[in-house]
């Protein structure tokens, strides 16, 4: 049994999808999530195998999902859309296959046989990703989206991953690496990354190690090993 | 004294010839206007003429003439400057010199200086930025009285035996000042007069352009059809006042107007060779109705004369003409000559308007059509889909929601008409909304507020369609939490307000390519009742964003009685 999750934003078009994934049989269906938020937690606990993955969803969509996953848990993806504006796109983006609403048993039958036979070779999945046009955070109730270009600096401690801008501190569930990875932010110490468009000043101390000030007045520490590339990119 | 009046009746002679003068097309050189060299030519040769005549017709005298030849030279300098009067003058003066007597050379030289001064004073008048005073009787009267005192001066200064001399001017001084100052002022005004008689006609010649401009302009903006070329051939005949108007294509009579009626129809082809000609060359074609006679090629009782054929044109293609005529009793008028070569341009400016506005429209409906053909896959796919689930669970409501799809589509392929009522179109979205409804479930909630005395009101079709789609698909769609709209049409200030409002305040302001739906909406209403009204946008974003359409009062709801509390 292959591990599934479905996502989609509409209750009607996940239910029915649902009904057809289950009547082939070879799916174990983790769960349904309705937006990528969601989606983020699951994979992480569920670490499923293959998602059924709608385009068009609220806030996030699903190119956007894509790139807040880790690469160690990325797991297989079939697109899901009602309009093949997207479909070429997600060929480009190498996803294993792509399903147009609404979906026909034989035509999920054929995206089946593809699955298997990508999990049987062992494949691994890897997509071009797109870099991240926005950081979901947790504010109060609701999804916060930050841009990278507005965040100053962002770190890590036992509680989570906070996002520091002018406006404050907001939690966020990507990880540092995805962060790292995924926008213009750079590392400058194990549990730092800065934005290099809101450095004010770099201190150099004797030992090596240096200290960012921001714009708004924070102080960041940057370690040996980071400070090297800080420099090369600073064309220090 | 005797003197005087004989003097007088020569210039009397003069002002006969002055009158002929104004009657003459030199007169047109009289504008006030900067002359050019040729026109400074006829006028020399003009006044050197009549200064000439002045020499010959005066009285001799102790061996001199009392003449009137001063009014030439003065005028001249008066009428065309320095150079001109220094010419007419000199020449006039020269021809005097030739006559012999013992003030032969006084005369030339003081001929000469008439004109000169005459010129001084066109020369401080044109500085004085006073041109008009030039054809002012009085400066006239001054400059020849100045300028004749100045000839007696010079007699009396050149001319021998000098007791001679004095003998002389003691007669004649008197007598010729006043019959030259009298006489120059006499034909400045009656010159003046004839100005403003023709200034008159320009001025009513013009008005008469306009109105029949401003008739016609509303007339060709439909287009250039027979329906059109009636109305504008009745407005022609009616403003012009002659015999007969035609107006035709390139192939056939589109609308006939006047004397003759009885033969020349509408609907005839083109026959006669001067309608042809000017299609064919694109030029005005005047049969003047002495030198050649207009032959009715329809029938031999006809009782046109004279015509005037003009071709009428469209991005320098000649599409048709109109034609002028008049009956044979009656003479071709100048005028009205000139007055339909003016209207064929205004007419032709008036048809490229009028094409340019039928393809702006003409644009504006494919780009409708192309709206259409892009909004509903996306919709279609996604609604099939969502019924396909309802299927499963409740067949009854799928079916509902079947119908209602197949509702949407029939109306939108049915919509060819420009205009519906407001009951109409929310009709139409009705059907969309139920469907999006299934569709978001719980996360789309509809709220409509209609005033029910608006459901009459004549509004462009697919003018809530757009608004209802961007406020679910950029709105509600894009919504974690429960998306809500609201739909009103209510009246406000002697407007009509159509809203749609959306609670995800996600608007931005689209580029090229986007809004292409609202942007037409919004062109659609300006250009059928003015840019006053239209589309607007208010957003605050993540809170709400609200599309206001604001339309004219029709009179007939205006006037119902649900708006008189």
């Amino acid at each position: 049994m292959i591990r599934v999750l479905i996502i989609d934003d509409e209750q009607h078009a996940r239910e029915e999808l649902e009904h057809l994934v289950r009547e082939t049989g070879v799916f174990e269906i983790l769960g349904s999530c309705t937006n990528a938020i969601d989606a983020l937690r699951r994979i992480r606990t569920e670490k499923p195998e293959l998602l059924f993955l709608d385009i068009e969803m609220p806030a996030l969509n699903g190119f956007e999902l894509l790139a807040m996953i880790e690469d160690e848990l990325m797991p297989h993806v079939v697109f899901v859309t009602a309009y093949n504006e997207h479909a070429l796109k997600a060929f480009e983006e190498k996803t294993l296959d792509y399903l147009l609403k609404p979906v026909s048993p034989e035509r999920l039958l054929k995206t089946v046989n593809k699955v298997r036979e990508t999990i049987r070779r062992g494949d691994r999945p890897c997509y071009q990703v797109e870099s991240l046009r926005h950081i979901p955070c947790q504010f109060a109730n609701r999804v916060k989206l930050i841009p990278p270009s507005a965040v100053e600096y962002i770190f890590s401690d036992v509680a989570g991953i906070h996002v520091v801008t002018r406006e404050g501190q907001f939690f966020t569930e990507l990880t540092l690496k995805v962060l790292e990875e995924r926008t213009p932010l750079l590392r400058c110490q194990r549990q730092y990354l800065v934005n290099p468009e809101s450095i004010d000043e770099i201190k150099l101390f004797d030992n090596g190690l240096a200290e960012i000030k921001t714009l708004i007045g924070n102080t960041l520490p940057v370690s040996r090993r980071y400070l090297r590339q800080l420099k090369v990119y600073l064309q220090l | 004294m005797t003197l005087v009046f004989q003097l007088l009746q020569q210039t009397a002679v003069i002002i006969v010839i002055a009158y002929l003068f104004s009657k003459s097309p030199a007169m047109d050189y009289l504008s006030g206007a900067r002359l050019r060299p040729r026109q400074l030519l006829v006028l020399y040769v003009v006044f050197t003429l009549f200064s000439i005549l002045g020499t010959y017709t005066g009285l001799p005298i102790q061996g001199a003439i009392a003449n009137t030849r001063a009014i030439g030279a003065v005028l001249a300098g008066l009428i065309g400057g320095p150079v001109l009067g220094l010419s007419v003058g000199l020449t006039a003066g020269l021809h005097r010199f030739s006559l012999g007597g013992f003030t032969a050379f006084s005369c030339g030289v003081s001929t000469t200086v008439e004109g000169l001064i005459g010129g001084l004073v066109y020369l401080y008048l044109i500085r004085r930025k006073n041109p008009e005073q030039l054809f002012h009787p009085l400066v006239a009267f001054s400059a020849t009285l100045v300028a004749e005192v100045l000839q007696m001066t010079i007699i009396l200064l050149l001319a021998r035996p000098f007791t001679d001399a004095v003998a002389l001017v003691k007669v004649i001084a008197m007598p010729m000042i006043c019959a030259n100052s009298i006489g120059a002022a006499l034909f400045i005004s009656m010159v003046r007069d004839q100005k403003r008689v023709r200034d008159k006609v320009g001025a009513r010649f013009s008005s008469k352009a306009f109105t029949v401009a401003d008739r016609t302009l509303g007339i060709l903006s439909r287009g250039f059809s027979s329906e059109t070329a009636r109305e504008m051939a009745e407005v022609i005949r009616e403003e012009t006042g002659v015999g007969a108007v035609a107006i035709t294509d390139r192939k056939e009579i589109l609308a006939f107007s006047g004397i003759g009626d009885d033969h020349h129809h509408a609907g005839n082809p083109v026959v006669t060779k001067w309608s042809k000609q000017a299609l064919r060359e694109n030029r005005v074609v005047f049969v003047n109705g002495y030198d050649e006679h207009f032959q009715c090629p329809l029938s031999n009782n006809c009782p046109l004369g004279s015509a005037l054929v003009v071709p009428l044109q469209m991005d320098q293609e000649v599409v048709g003409t109109i034609s002028l005529y008049e009956p044979k009793t009656k003479l071709f008028l100048n005028i009205n000559r000139s007055f339909g070569e003016g209207l064929a341009t205004i007419f032709s400016h008036q048809l490229l308007r009028s094409r340019f506005e039928e393809q702006k429209s003409l644009l504006i409906q494919s780009e409708l059509k192309l709206l259409q053909a892009q909004v509903n896959p996306h919709f279609l796919f996604n609604a099939l889909n969502t019924i396909m689930a309802i299927i499963r669970k409740d067949a009854d409501q799928a079916r509902e929601l079947l119908l209602q799809l197949s509702n949407f589509f029939r109306t939108n392929l049915k919509r060819n008409r420009d205009i519906v009522t407001l009951e109409e179109e929310l009709a139409h979205i009705s059907s969309y909304l139920e469907i999006e409804k299934a569709r978001f479930g719980e996360r789309l909630r509809v709220n409509q507020d209609i005033d029910s005395a608006l459901l009459g009101l004549q509004i462009p079709v697919f003018t809530l369609q757009p608004l209802i789609e961007n406020a679910i698909k950029h709105g509600v769609a894009d919504l974690l939490d429960q998306g809500q709209i609201w739909v009103r049409a209510y009246h406000q200030d002697g407007l009509v307000v159509i809203e749609v409002e959306d609670n995800a305040g996600n608007y931005s302001k689209p580029n090229d390519t986007q809004g292409l739906g609202m942007r037409l909406v919004d062109q659609r209403i300006k250009n059928i009742y003015g840019s006053e009204f239209g589309l607007t946008v208010d957003c605050e974003p993540q809170q709400k964003t609200l599309v206001q359409v604001k339309f004219p009062l029709n009179e007939e709801l205006a006037n119902d009685s649900c708006f008189n509390h």
